[in-house]
């Protein structure tokens, strides 16, 4: 469903192409959204795997899944734009954060492909947004589809997450365990 | 754990790197050689000094220096040369007898010993070996040829003597003063390599082929074929022997650190004014190596503090009735998977309340905190930050760098550290690692839905918990439950709910289990769905977000495939409120149970009726053997186990029975205890027929006016038993143990 879409932008992002403003983006899908992460940032997109649940962890932590020998930590996407649990399999994008030298991987429902976009075409935050999303969003492409909204894999950190605060609160499963922390 | 690795790694880049410039693979070679021989030496002159007539003790220092002395020349480093030369000829002189051995002497050895080793430092640093400190190398030179001198007036000069070796120390100083911090940067070449015995590297290159050659033939069958379960047997053996051989070639005995004390105490001793003689058992206990680097400073430390703080002056230890020689404990031995090292000394104790007023001063607890403190409470004070109880800092201790930092040390490998003091009788502090970092030995559970792994060392007993007669055994206070586990009340933690999962019901689940933890002086029942299985696991760092959780010390990549989560035994205690139980309750228990000389045996009815024991010491296994099995000879029932013709006892008859069932046509199994001599001699093993296995359990043995007709009677759980004395004849002494 998604690469009809993604042709179909890169088709139309050949026309308008400058050389110096142009960023390739891998998009991916979460609820309705369709959304972008800079391809530098991606190291591997894993297809669908088991996620092993932590239990006790934050609420946007989507479980830890063996990657290369490491145990990777995930951020389950869905679960920072408060949406609920993905019927089906979801996918893993491992993003490389070049500062603290730490993969993570992010839970997405489904991973569209690379789509290169003009800098153009990239709008702000609308300042009405809730401060949630403006943490998570890094401004929007308006692409003929609708909207791409960029991500910052920086902001995406579990550590980073976990020191804003905006995701404290458990929202699925309704256990015990979140009077326990803190 | 994490750190660990990283250490690994720090280790092998270091050994990898390009060799320095100026220093050639030869002299390379020749300072981790003469390395090695002066710490040889040192060994050898602390020895020496309590046995100064031991000749050969003498014969291995002038070797060590005279291995030194030939090669240096060959080298062309005339300093060196010069100063191992001298040495050598008061060596000499002290092998052919015509020097006594004297303090002097072997200080005077010692200076000699800092000098070349600092010279060999300095080729290590720098390619050269400075001559720039001829001078002072011309002071100790004629020290030493002094030494050699008062040949004949061994016992006037002893004046002179003591004077100048004083002004050598001064120049030595640089060398043997080496602080704990100093010597972990100091550590050069001789540190980071490893001497490995030829034969393992090639025991270790042999499996490596063979790992080849398994993944070889593995590639080419594939996953259906015949012989498929026979490769991946294979990999799995040499996967194991491997994995011994690489950790065999990191083991070094525990000796190697503890042969730098005997020199550390000698002068510690000397500043503070204390005399102390030095103890040492279990040098030959292995670790790995990254873990010794690790707890050498802990332990020097802790050594230091003993000497220094622990034994008292001779003066106040004859008034208190002691030795005037304080007596110094270094023990190394091996507790359920980890090493345990204990400095013990017989000084003056803690103080508790010094403790708890210098706690108060320094404000790290509240007056009000500190009065309620237990002692043991009180003891766990020592290690907070900031805390030094001396009275007076010295060079030596008392610098505020105190026993937080021996601690951070420890638990940063997985370790951690106990102290146990009596005022007036010493104190004893112990070390606790694990034997290796990346590997544990663990054993697999599920809970709800789950799989998680129990690391081994924390792991006492398991416990089957039936759904149906939990009742019984699992009583109610307040909201807590606890179980009855032989008479004491054991804290029970749901693993599920402690962690907020959802219950797991499986409809063949019957019944959960307990496992027995115990951690930081915790001991706890932890409630699971199920055992899985016991597993070797690599251990995995978590991230800091998953760390912080403070429940899970890593997770694993099980056998399947599937991750499970290291559970963090003394954590999950904490969290689920569990407090440490008072260490000196269990002291009294254990000093009640030995009064009660309780041993733990196995009940069994082999009478019917009547209760039998054996000591579980003596119990190998309990098989089910097909009656058909049993064979006679000489009209003796016999059993052909393992290889083995074992005699079979028959107290109850329970065979002829039998026989009668069988010849009915029905199968008839027997209930037989493979009985050894606790000594493991083969020739003592019998079989013992029985009709049931009854119970586990700690029984008191009857005083033996008690006994009737000369049979050993026990009680157990209140009701008498017969312990079987059978054995008596082939574990006469064994059996004077037990009862």
């Amino acid at each position: 469903m998604s690469t009809t879409e993604i042709e179909g932008t890169v088709e139309m992002t050949d026309a308008i192409q400058e050389e110096s403003e142009v960023i390739s983006l891998c998009s991916f899908h979460a609820g309705e959204a369709v959304f972008g992460i800079d391809t530098r940032k991606v190291c591997e997109v894993l297809g669908e795997r088991d996620l092993h649940r932590v239990p006790m962890a934050p609420m946007f932590i989507g479980g830890v899944v063996p990657y290369r020998g490491e145990v990777l930590t995930t951020v389950n996407f869905r679960a920072l734009l408060s949406l609920g649990e993905y019927a089906g399999k979801s996918c893993v994008l491992v993003l490389e954060d070049d500062e603290a030298a730490e993969r993570f991987g992010l839970v997405v429902d489904s991973v569209g492909g690379v789509v290169t976009l003009s800098l153009d075409m990239l709008e702000a935050n609308p300042c009405t947004l809730e401060p949630r999303d403006r943490w998570l969003f890094d401004g929007a492409y308006k692409m003929r589809t609708g909207l791409m909204v960029q991500l910052d894999p920086q902001r995406l950190r579990p550590a980073r997450l976990a020191e804003t605060g905006l995701f404290q609160q458990r929202t699925d499963g309704g256990t015990d365990a979140s009077t326990d922390r803190r | 754990m994490s750190r660990g690795d990283g250490k690994l790694c720090e280790l092998m880049v270091s050994r990898l790197r390009p060799d320095k410039e100026g220093v050639d693979d030869l002299t390379k070679e020749f300072i981790a050689e003469s390395q090695e021989g002066l710490d040889r030496m040192e060994r050898c002159l602390t020895e020496l000094e309590t046995r100064p007539e031991d000749g050969e003790l003498v014969g291995e220092i002038f070797r060590v220096v005279h291995t030194i002395k030939g090669t240096t020349g060959f080298l062309g480093f005339d300093r060196l040369e010069k100063l191992a030369h001298t040495g050598e000829h008061l060596l000499s002189a002290l092998r052919d007898g015509k020097l006594a051995v004297t303090s002097e002497l072997i200080s005077g050895l010692l200076l000699l010993m800092d000098g070349l080793r600092s010279i060999l430092t300095l080729i290590e640093e720098t390619g050269g070996e400075g001559a720039r400190f001829s001078d002072e190398d011309g002071a100790l030179i004629a020290e030493l040829s002094m030494l050699r001198g008062q040949t004949q007036e061994i016992g006037e000069a002893r004046a002179l003597p003591v004077k100048s070796i004083a002004e050598a120390r001064q120049i030595a100083e640089p060398a043997a003063a080496l602080s704990p911090t100093s010597s972990g940067s100091a550590s050069g070449v001789s540190d980071k390599t490893l001497r490995i015995d030829v034969s393992v590297l090639n025991r270790m290159m042999n499996l490596v082929g063979e790992l080849v050659l398994t993944r070889n033939q593995m590639l080419q069958s594939g996953l259906a074929e015949a012989n498929f379960p026979e490769l991946s047997r294979r990999l799995d053996s040499v996967t194991a022997d491997l994995r011994e051989t690489v950790m065999q070639a990191r083991m070094q005995p525990v000796g190697n650190l503890f042969g730098k004390f005997p020199r550390m105490v000698r002068d510690l001793a000397n500043t503070c004014g204390r005399s102390v003689r030095m103890e040492f058992s279990g040098q030959e206990t292995g670790l790995d190596k990254s873990l010794l680097e690790a707890i050498k400073d802990p332990l020097t430390h802790a050594v230091r503090n003993a000497v220094d703080h622990g034994i008292e002056a001779p003066g106040l230890r004859v008034l208190a009735g002691k030795p005037a020689e304080g007596c110094l404990r270094l023990k190394a031995f091996h507790q359920s998977g980890s090493v345990v090292i204990e400095v013990s000394d017989d000084g003056g104790g803690i103080a508790l309340e010094r403790v708890l007023a210098k706690a108060v001063e320094r404000k790290l607890v509240t007056a009000e905190q500190a009065a309620a403190m237990s002692e043991r409470e009180a003891l766990q004070l020592i290690f907070l930050p900031g805390f030094s109880t001396a009275a007076a800092v010295t060079t030596v201790s008392g610098r505020g760098v105190g026993m937080d930092v021996v601690r951070a040390n420890v638990e940063r490998v997985g370790g951690s550290v106990e102290v146990e003091s009596r005022l007036g009788v010493g104190t004893t502090l112990r070390l606790r690692v694990p034997l290796t970092l990346a590997i544990v030995p663990s054993l697999v559970v599920r809970s709800g839905g789950q799989s998680f792994a129990l690391p081994q060392s924390a792991l006492v007993e398991l416990v089957d918990l039936p759904n149906g007669d939990a009742g019984q055994l699992v009583q109610q206070i307040g909201t807590t439950e606890v179980y009855r586990l032989r008479e004491s009340l054991l804290p029970m933690v749901w693993l599920d709910r402690l962690l907020g999962l959802e219950p797991y019901f499986a409809e063949t689940q019957r019944s959960h289990y307990i496992a027995v933890l115990e951690a930081e002086g915790c001991r706890y029942g932890l409630v699971v769905d199920d055992l899985v299985s016991p597993e070797e696991i690599v251990v995995k760092p978590l991230s800091a977000v998953l760390r912080e959780i403070g429940v899970f010390s890593g997770a694993t990549v099980l056998g399947n495939g599937t991750l499970a989560l290291i559970l963090d035994v003394g954590a999950t205690a904490a969290r689920a409120g569990v407090k440490p139980v008072e260490e000196e309750m269990v002291e009294l228990k254990t000093i009640v149970a030995q009064e009660l000389q309780e041993i733990s045996l196995l009940v069994f009815e082999a009478r019917s009726r009547e209760r039998t024991a054996l000591p579980l010491s003596v119990v190998e296994r309990i098989e089910s053997v097909p009656i058909r099995q049993i064979e006679y000879a000489g009209g003796r029932a016999m059993l052909q186990y393992r290889g083995e013709l074992l005699p079979l006892r028959d107290e109850g008859n329970v065979l002829v029975e039998m026989e009668a069932e069988h010849a009915r046509g029905e199968d008839a199994v027997a209930t037989v205890l493979i009985c050894g001599a606790p000594g493991g001699e083969r020739k003592l093993r019998f079989g013992m027929v029985v009709r049931k296995v009854l119970d586990v359990s700690a029984g008191t043995l009857l005083e033996g006016d008690k006994a009737v007709d000369g049979i050993q009677l026990a009680l157990v759980k209140e009701k008498v038993t017969v312990v079987q004395r059978e054995f008596e004849m082939s574990t006469k002494a064994a059996w004077r143990e037990v009862a």
